[in-house]
């Protein structure tokens, strides 16, 4: 009884007092990175919420049940700075290409007017250093794929003219100037035009993107561009070799020059193992979306929409192994451990690729603050990657595009 | 001997006397003065089309055509909408993207000589420029068959900085009927109607030249903000459909509208139209004559056409029109519709010009003449651009009221 009682005690002792002190420090942590999070500017570089804004069914003002991203989310997620990713499939060239850029960059415009008491239309970093002071969501745009341009340099400087403020160079094909990571090389990276483009780039102010592009077209890019380069919405090759994930050398490479890196939470370039599973049995993701494409005859929205239903089948059935949202923070912290924490974003690719476990929709983006938090990280490194980092990237694109126009 | 040296001194006079009549000492000091220094605004120029022909240089001085860098500064034209304009019966996505090139081409033009011009996209910008010395570019899309029914289409236009749309050109578009066309729409359709209510909340003027006359009541009945005739004249002064009646006048202006005067020959002179219609082998043999040369080169066809008019009127086979009709159409204008409701729209570029108004640089005449016809300057200002100003205002009022819906 007595030995019972003691026992009793002494566990009730020890449960207690180790309980206490560990809850006091989860709960320290917790709340800390709660208000580091919700102070903080929580910038994703890379959202294909845009293609869902023609639907009739979706409404970027309300809770969605499905998706990732919709006003609601992003105040619960703390995310007060979205690229919207101007995007349609890098096979439709010329003309049509850009008018179909033209809508989805007017629907933006049109999204931010109709609910300008959340969200507010940013060009430069100052203009999202504003928004987040008057508690707005800053809407930014980006746009997915040289294609878009129509090989017209004109047609760029008028989407610098509409606030695009990145440029992928290249989707998933090669366009007429820029070779793709996921398509034979046919330029030896970057054509003469590809390097006026960067170079016009530079001179609106247009960042210049390097997700999707072949290896080479990042290294030409990095040559002739004199502002630095981001990847929107890539991760760490050295983690899961996939072509649309940068090696360590790139990685290096564009952070001698001041760019980031904006890690991309898809499966399959976030996990090794969820990638090869993939791989086998849909034969890649390209095959998989051209499949896809051609049952949704050109619905962009409808595309991202069932390339998503797929991944989430092959899950369920255990085709897919399931990948946790911690790898996410694996990528951020090989990157740090690699060049610091000066070159490194979030880019999350959301409606627009699958998520993993725990990361089913903007709503769960504190987790990333916290996460990082427990693995030791300064409150301003958390800042920086959060969103400072990619701020700078502007402010040095801005700085670098006024300089070129005043020549 | 006498006679042939009288006849020489008189020939050599009457040089004399032509080459002064188009030097500014003609135009009072006063207009000079007023001219100058106030801000002059042209709805409609078709200089568009040229400037797809790379070579063509904005900036450089052209013995053809009516509008230049240099002859606008030389003429005080302070504000100019570029046109917009492919032929009605291109249509679908070609129409599109062939106006979007012609967008693009007039902002690289903005770019390319960043110290003349600067692309203005309302009231305020237009004054601005002035102020800073540099003329405003604005577009107009001439003919709702560009936007291809589709209202994203017309977004993109107004996100790109156009400021007006002609709601149809020579022929009918899908949803409007064209004053020169037979009806189809009886007016406009229900999109119609829906397209003049986007304009309304996007800030685009809608231009009913060109529109028929039921078109244009239609219109005036949905818009809520005022419209403009950006180059139409005087039907009672020149019966052409093309023109506007005077009550029409009357009703545009009761609605702070503004008709925007066309210098064309043909909009402008009964006598001329007249014998065009008694002759129609001749705008025949124009139109195939200028088809062998141009094609489907529409810079080229408008140039052409106005250089082959003008051989008939020199050669008499038809009559020859004095500038000064534009004014009689601005006088007209003013007497039935108000002086708070006329402006210019030259139709530079896209027309037949009259003798004495051959480009840009002869602007500051009309000034003069409405001085000398006993206009205040006020009034003058107004006819050259504040009535224009006025409405462009008005109609981004209406735009900022519209486009604040109530957020869900």
């Amino acid at each position: 009884m007595r030995r019972i009682l003691v026992i009793l005690c002494v566990s009730v002792c020890i449960s207690r007092g180790f309980f206490l002190s560990r809850t006091v420090s989860a709960d320290e942590i917790a709340a800390r990175a709660k208000k580091l999070h919700f102070s903080s500017i929580v910038l994703d570089t890379h959202d294909d919420t845009t293609q869902r804004l023609f639907s009739k069914d979706f409404d970027l003002g309300k809770r969605n049940l499905d998706g990732h991203v919709d006003i609601p989310r992003m105040r619960e997620g703390g995310m007060n700075a979205i690229f919207f990713s101007i995007w349609i499939d890098g096979r439709i060239m010329g003309p049509p290409a850009v008018e179909k850029a033209l809508d989805q960059i007017d629907a933006v415009h049109e999204n931010v007017l109709k609910y300008s008491k959340d969200l507010v239309f940013c060009r430069t970093a100052e203009e999202v250093r504003r928004a987040h002071a008057q508690g707005k969501i800053a809407a930014l745009i980006g746009v997915e794929g040289g294609h878009m341009i129509g090989n017209d340099i004109r047609v760029l400087r008028m989407f610098g003219d509409l606030g695009v403020r990145y440029m992928t160079l290249t989707h998933f094909y090669n366009d007429e100037w820029a070779d793709s990571s996921t398509d034979k090389p046919a330029h030896n990276g970057l054509t003469d035009f590809g390097r006026e483009v960067v170079r016009e780039m530079n001179r609106e102010g247009i960042m210049v993107d390097i997700s999707h592009v072949s290896d080479k077209t990042f290294s030409d890019a990095l040559e002739v561009s004199k502002a630095p380069l981001i990847a929107s919405h890539s991760s760490c090759r050295a983690l899961c070799n996939h072509p649309r994930d940068m090696s360590d050398d790139m990685i290096k490479a564009l952070a001698a020059k001041g760019g980031v890196i904006q890690i991309n939470y898809e499966r399959s370039f976030i996990d090794q193992a969820y990638k090869d599973a993939y791989d086998k049995v849909s034969g890649g993701v390209v095959a998989a979306m051209e499949k896809i494409t051609k049952e949704c005859s050109g619905d962009e929205d409808c595309t991202s929409r069932k390339l998503r239903e797929l991944q989430t089948q092959m899950e369920a059935s255990g085709t897919l192994p399931r990948v946790s949202w911690e790898r996410i923070v694996e990528h951020i912290d090989h990157v740090v451990k690699l060049v610091g924490p000066d070159y490194v974003g979030l880019g999350s690719d959301f409606d627009g690729a699958t998520m993993p476990d725990g990361m089913e929709d903007c709503s769960k983006l504190p987790k990333i603050t916290e996460a990082l938090m427990r693995k030791g990280y300064k409150d301003e490194d958390v800042r920086k990657i959060l969103g400072g980092n990619l701020l700078r990237v502007m402010e040095q694109t801005e700085k670098v595009s006024s300089e070129l126009r005043a020549q | 001997m006498l006679r042939i040296f009288l006849t020489a001194a008189l020939g050599v006079c009457a040089c004399c006397f032509l080459a002064v009549a188009v030097r500014p000492r003609d135009i009072s000091a006063r207009a000079r003065k007023l001219h100058f220094s106030s801000i002059v605004v042209d709805t409609h120029d078709d200089t568009t089309q040229r400037l797809l022909d790379e070579k063509f240089d904005l900036g450089a001085r052209h013995t053809d055509g009516s509008i230049d860098i240099p002859r606008m500064r030389e003429g005080g034209l302070d504000a100019i909408f570029f046109s917009i304009w492919i032929p009605s019966k291109i249509t679908g996505r070609e129409a599109v993207s062939r106006a979007l090139a012609q967008i693009a081409a007039v902002r690289e033009q903005v770019r390319a000589h960043p110290k003349d011009l600067v692309l203005a996209t309302t009231a305020a910008e237009v004054r601005v420029a002035h102020k800073q010395g540099r003329i405003a570019a604005l577009m107009g899309v001439e003919g709702g068959h560009m936007i291809n029914s589709d209202l994203d289409v017309l977004r993109n236009f107004a996100s790109l900085g156009v400021r007006y749309m002609t709601l149809t050109h020579s022929g009918n578009d899908e949803w409007a009927d064209s004053s020169t066309d037979t009806a189809a729409h009886n007016g406009l359709s229900d999109f119609g109607k829906e397209v003049v209510r986007e304009m309304n909340r996007l800030g685009i003027i809608v231009d009913i030249s060109h529109v028929s006359d039921k078109t244009f009541y239609v219109a005036l009945e949905v818009s809520k903000a005022p419209m403009i005739a950006s180059h139409s004249s005087c039907r009672v002064l020149c019966d052409v459909p093309r023109n506007m009646t005077d009550q029409m006048m009357k009703d545009l202006a009761a609605k702070g509208g503004v008709i925007q005067i066309n210098y064309h020959v043909g909009f402008l002179s009964q006598e001329f139209r007249n014998a065009e219609k008694a002759n129609p082998e001749i705008n025949k043999a124009i139109g195939e004559e200028v088809q062998k040369r141009c094609g489907g080169d529409e810079a080229c066809q408008l140039l052409e056409g106005d250089r082959l008019t003008r051989e008939h009127v020199e050669r008499g086979e038809l009559p020859r029109v004095d500038w000064k009709q534009i004014i009689e159409h601005v006088d007209h204008a003013v007497k039935v519709a108000g002086v708070d409701h006329v402006g210019l729209g030259s139709d530079f570029d896209g027309a037949n010009m009259p003798y004495g108004m051959e480009d840009a640089s002869k602007l500051p005449k009309i000034t003069d003449a409405l001085l000398k016809k006993g206009y205040s300057e006020d009034d003058v200002k107004k006819i050259l651009g504040e009535n224009t100003l006025r409405v462009m205002a008005e109609v981004e009022r209406v735009s900022r009221e519209l486009s604040k819906q109530p957020q869900k």
